[in-house]
């Protein structure tokens, strides 16, 4: 669609800005507590702690930018930059805490897909519901009934409890009703990442669809493929504010120079560092197991040990360690964690009560098995696998430099994979 | 068709809360999907179905009914059949109006929590949950009222045709008051969950200082006038009685006790509505 200075707007953001108090909110969650607290809070005459202490943070500050009819504009940044709030408050799930924001004609929201599906229910129950919360009128789900299932390719499941689905079908249903529900200014998160590939084609297909019908889509992904390939515009999202607005392609560039600052240790300061009530990080760092000291970059035929260094400020606390790592596309390669099912080696600690003072968590990653490229490390802490009590995304980044340990044959580019393992292989004659 | 559409903002001010009603109105097919959902769910995988709305009143009935002549409560010692149902009638009236309190306030409380994944998520009236569990115990209203009271109420032989629309008034009424309760549970229960513990308490206290079990009359005996208008200013005893009074000619409440009941009922719905508006505001951030 072709844009001029009298196309109309779409969406109009203007100096929005939004605040968290952080956990007060969660420490408060019984009325007795609230109480309690505003006793104490009258017994000592600081009203400070009733309305929350100084832990309060600015997701987004002063955002304001307009879209307008037809755009289709990614939303890029690290985790953590503001990108979902951003699109909470477009949907009218969150106020703004300052600013206003104004949209022109329907608007449709897909953070989730399949929001309010019910498992009891069956897939033809669940298309009307789901399409009722979307926003859509009965007469029109009725209307494009037939093509939501057509999408889904859910066609003879449809009388068929959701519950008895395969999480497939329920994306392929869930994405099928919100691409029908012809909004006139859509906003998706990240979910063009779910489902097999020619799903994820078509769900493209999709979008870039509805951005020719003249809608405004607002899309977030860090899927930055997708990002150049179907928006017209992208906005670059650092630390609640917007840092870049243009054409997609110089937009990615810039992110990913930012991406390039990579250490090979972080050690945090105890007052900054993230911390549970029971532990604190103090640093990670990542070396090549026979090097004594960290480096961004190591080499891809040897061994790679992450080391995570926290203390324990409570005496008897238990503690889990889990990694995720992600490639340079954001592809997610790996999880591991310290519990004894998933680990070649024994760690002493786990599920122990610790004594307080300091540990070091080591996790080998094997010699010839990442592929040469830059990986990102999450890092999880908290009492039990699964619940985190301490999550810090993109904490580390570091390069795999290849050595041509396994290019004694092949030259060419390893370029794709998100491991290249060494793997055993043997032929035989069978016959 | 653009020029005709303006850029709409959102958050307009909303001082009486009145917008969401408009708000809710408009989309009132998403409060039937509501509806139909937890109807569907509530008699799925279960064999009799839809004969539970009618079991549970006729064993409630049944059961203070059994009370209430072992507990001496009967005037008359030559009991006949008909005076049988119509006390069975005078029970069941306040059974299934109790019922109407009793399952809208307490479904509707948890509405915004059970659904805490979706309010996150996406954003539509709020208020259409809570008022998606109002319709549901309106319906088990509805169910028991058409199939079980007039066979009650013929067997008795103490049906009053002339004064019945008293008992439709009781039953709006009786809805416009659990909707202003259920706009104040459900937002406050989003905050604090103790409100869902505290409830059922409230509850089993409410059941007997409403006149469910028991006649009005039995007040006007014990109680002095006095009383009598404050224990009537309590919206569902006012409601039961004048819903009684409408079918089967019970006493009527004093009509200082309804102004009572009737202007709480207001200020409970009003400021209900105010309360409501404000905490939408907050409800993702803090539920």
């Amino acid at each position: 669609m072709q844009m001029d200075e009298n196309t109309p707007l779409a969406i109009s953001v203007e100096n929005v800005s939004k605040k968290f108090r952080l956990g007060t909110f969660g420490e408060h969650h019984r009325l007795t507590e609230a109480i309690s607290d505003g006793f104490k809070a009258l017994l000592s005459g600081n009203f400070k702690t009733l309305t929350g202490d100084t832990r309060e943070f600015w997701a987004l500050e002063n955002i304001s930018f307009k879209v307008l009819k037809g755009e289709v504009v990614g939303i890029i940044g690290h985790n953590g930059a503001g990108k979902s709030t951003l699109l909470k408050i477009l949907s009218r799930i969150v106020t703004p805490t300052k600013g206003r924001i104004g949209v022109r004609g329907r608007i449709g929201s897909l953070l989730e897909v399949g929001t309010g599906f019910h498992p009891e229910l069956t897939g033809r129950e669940n298309i009307y519901l789901n399409g009722a919360i979307l926003g859509m009128k009965r007469s029109e789900i009725r209307n494009r009934f037939d093509q939501i299932v057509e999408f889904a390719e859910v066609g003879q499941f449809l009388d068929t409890p959701v519950k008895r689905y395969s999480n497939g079908m329920i994306v392929r249903l869930g994405f099928s009703v919100a691409a029908h529900m012809e909004p006139d200014v859509l906003i998706i998160d990240e979910v063009l990442s779910v489902g097999d590939q020619s799903f994820q084609d078509r769900c493209m297909g999709k979008a870039t669809e509805l951005g020719n019908q003249g809608r405004a889509i607002l899309v977030v992904s860090h899927n930055l493929a997708a990002i150049s390939n179907i928006c017209c515009r992208a906005l670059l999202m650092d630390h609640g504010s917007i840092v870049l607005d243009g054409p997609p392609k110089q937009v990615i560039e810039h992110y990913l120079k930012g991406m390039q600052v990579d250490t090979g240790k972080v050690v945090w300061e105890p007052a900054t560092a993230p911390a549970s009530s029971q532990i604190r990080l103090h640093s990670i760092g990542v070396r090549n197991v026979h090097s004594l000291t960290s480096n961004n970059q190591v080499d891809i035929d040897q061994p790679i040990a992450i080391e995570i260094e926290y203390e324990v400020l409570c005496e008897g606390a238990i503690n889990t360690v889990q990694l995720h790592l992600k490639d340079e596309n954001g592809v997610f390669v790996l999880s591991s964690a310290n519990a004894p099912s998933m680990n070649l080696a024994i760690d002493q600690t786990y599920g122990k009560p610790l004594p307080l003072g300091f540990y070091r968590a080591e996790c080998v990653l094997p010699a010839n098995f990442l592929n040469d490229s830059r990986y990102v490390l999450n890092l999880f802490l908290g009492p039990e696998i699964g619940k985190p009590t301490i999550q810090c995304h993109n904490v580390l980044a570091f390069r795999v430099l290849d050595t041509g340990a396994m290019r004694k044959e092949y030259l060419g580019s390893w370029y794709g994979p998100a491991i290249r393992p060494r793997l055993a292989w043997s032929t035989c004659s069978i016959r | 068709m653009d020029a005709c559409r303006e850029i709409v903002y959102f958050g307009q001010p909303d001082p009486m809360g009145l917008k969401q009603l408009k708000e809710a109105w408009n989309s009132r097919e998403l409060l039937l999907s509501f509806f139909q959902r937890d109807l569907l769910i509530r008699y799925r995988q279960v064999l009799i179905g839809v004969l539970w709305v009618l079991i549970q009143p006729t064993l409630g009935t049944l059961i203070f009914l059994l009370l209430f002549y072992f507990m001496g409560a009967n005037r008359n010692p030559h009991l006949n059949t008909r005076e049988i149902w119509h006390d069975a009638s005078v029970i069941l009236v306040g059974m299934l109006l109790w019922q109407l309190v009793n399952n809208s306030l307490r479904d509707a409380t948890g509405s915004l929590v059970n659904h805490q994944h979706v309010i996150t998520k996406i954003y539509f009236p709020r208020m259409l949950l809570p008022l998606a569990s109002l319709l549901c115990a309106l319906f088990d209203l509805a169910v028991g009222g058409i199939l079980l009271f007039p066979v009650s109420a013929w067997l008795g032989q103490s049906f009053h045709w002339a004064t019945s629309w008293a008992a439709l008034l009781a039953i709006v009424w009786l809805v416009v008051f659990c909707f202003g309760a259920i706009l104040w549970l459900s937002s406050l229960n989003a905050q604090y969950r103790d409100i869902g513990y505290v409830l059922p308490f409230v509850m089993q206290l409410g059941m007997f200082l409403s006149p469910v079990v028991y006649g009005l009359e039995r007040i006007e005996n014990s109680l002095s006038r006095f009383w009598q208008v404050i224990y009537c200013a309590n919206p569902v005893a006012s409601c039961i009685g004048l819903a009684r009074w409408g079918v089967l000619g019970s006493p009527m409440p004093p009509v200082l006790g309804l102004m009572l009941a009737a202007i709480i009922t207001f200020l409970l719905v009003a400021s209900g509505l105010v309360w409501f508006q404000r905490s939408n505001q907050w409800m993702a951030d803090r539920i």
